[in-house]
């Protein structure tokens, strides 16, 4: 298990601690946390913060009947929910729960050697997330971005001129940051994407593969 | 007879109303209650707890993205992960508004996809992952009196900007616009505060040599 050096920010850790990232980042994140004691460490202050605040805030009447409904519903009985299984493509992947969690749309090649999957996820604005797989020795095309990008390594090895990531490594692309991650040749890359707009292709290669990728 | 009863049942669920409706949650009770739910699976500890966190969580997130009815069910749900999973609360680790406050906002993350079941991950208990991680068995959670007074003791501006940040739950570039300051400065400021705010050891060790 390598030791995880690429992290969010602590700007990024709060805006998902406030609920104020878009659906599609918070899935990164969760995944990252699932991965990283130290992050978790850094939520579990903030959650501190939020306690003693949650201790002196002004009560907000619940309604007439809100005790007997919660009394009512915790003799109700449960199951623990049953894990449902992954799609085929996806079975021998080590994956964090938070991905394990989703509800996936079918896979589909963008070019040889690269396939990705959308995240099934209510519609959010311009956000997307999505897996994406590619082969060892491959390099994406030159692209810029619109938006804030978020992308986990779930398994193998990616670069780009500002990081090395490796399983559980975060990385976070402005609006104007281009760059050609490269899957480095010792293992295949699967990561989790978020992005809030279509990548923009700089080469032509990337604007042949975009029609295929449908990114 | 039957009268008496009902009118002594009355009575006592008035007195109980009125003891408890009011308590402010002080550090310990609510975490002894959290353990007699756990212990006992007791309904009138369950019933106290309510009483303390339903209304405070309710005004935490509402108004906030969350309408009156969306913040009634999200208290209703945290309160209900809280019996399910008190087995998990452990007091060394965090105080018991800690650790609600760490559900109620996973189900407010959450909030999005929810497909109307309480579902928890683990995030929310921290549970499987303290027993992953020795790191987070060395740390313990500063108590909440010590926060709570270095949060009193903060420069106005940076508790202006925590309160802003963590409970009117505005984003940076929401706090920027509404105070008139640049992005950058509300991300320092805010920084600086909980840099102030943070159980750090090292700082302390600094201090001492």
């Amino acid at each position: 298990m390598n030791l995880i050096s690429q992290h969010p920010n602590e700007d990024i850790l709060l805006d998902y601690h406030n609920g104020r990232l878009p659906i599609t980042h918070n899935i990164v994140i969760a995944a990252h946390i699932e991965l990283c004691a130290h992050c978790r460490k850094e939520l579990r202050f903030y959650d501190e913060i939020g306690g003693v605040l949650l201790e002196e805030a002004e009560m907000v009447p619940m309604n007439d009947d809100a005790l007997d409904l919660a009394l009512a519903r915790i003799e109700r009985p449960y199951e623990n929910e049953v894990e449902k299984p992954l799609p085929q493509f996806l079975e021998g992947f080590e994956l964090p729960n938070a991905i394990k969690a989703l509800e996936f749309k079918n896979r589909y090649y963008a070019a040889p050697g690269v396939w990705l999957c959308e995240i099934d996820m209510p519609k959010q604005d311009q956000n997307k997330a999505y897996l994406m797989h590619v082969k060892a020795g491959m390099q994406m095309p030159l692209h810029d971005h619109r938006g804030k990008e978020f992308t986990m390594v779930l398994k193998g090895h990616l670069s780009d001129s500002k990081s090395d990531c490796f399983v559980g490594d975060f990385m976070d692309a402005e609006a104007g940051f281009a760059h050609s991650p490269m899957i480095e040749n010792d293992d295949d890359c699967l990561c989790i994407i978020a992005c809030e707009d279509k990548i923009i292709p700089q080469t032509l290669l990337g604007k042949m593969l975009q029609p295929f990728a449908r990114i | 007879m039957q009268i008496d009863l009902l009118e002594r049942f009355w009575s006592v669920k008035v007195m109980t109303d009125k003891q408890t409706s009011n308590i402010a949650p002080s550090a310990q009770s609510a975490e002894g209650l959290i353990l007699a739910i756990a212990k006992d699976k007791c309904r009138a500890s369950f019933a106290q707890l309510f009483k303390m966190f339903a209304p405070r969580i309710k005004s935490f997130v509402i108004g906030k993205g969350l309408s009156s009815q969306e913040a009634e069910e999200l208290a209703q749900d945290a309160m209900l992960i809280v019996w399910r999973k008190a087995d998990y609360y452990d007091p060394q680790k965090a105080a018991a508004s800690t650790w609600i406050f760490t559900i109620a906002r996973n189900l407010r993350i959450d909030m999005a996809r929810k497909q109307g079941r309480v579902k928890t991950l683990p995030e929310d208990l921290w549970h499987d992952f303290d027993e992953k991680s020795q790191e987070d068995e060395m740390q313990h959670g500063q108590s909440s009196q010590m926060l709570k007074a270095k949060i009193a003791n903060l420069p106005d501006e940076q508790k202006e900007l925590l309160m802003l940040s963590f409970y009117e739950n505005m984003s940076h570039g929401e706090i920027a616009k509404s105070l008139g300051l640049p992005l950058g400065t509300v991300k320092s400021r805010l920084r600086l505060a909980l840099s102030r705010l943070r159980n750090s050891i090292d700082k302390k060790m600094d201090e001492l040599l």
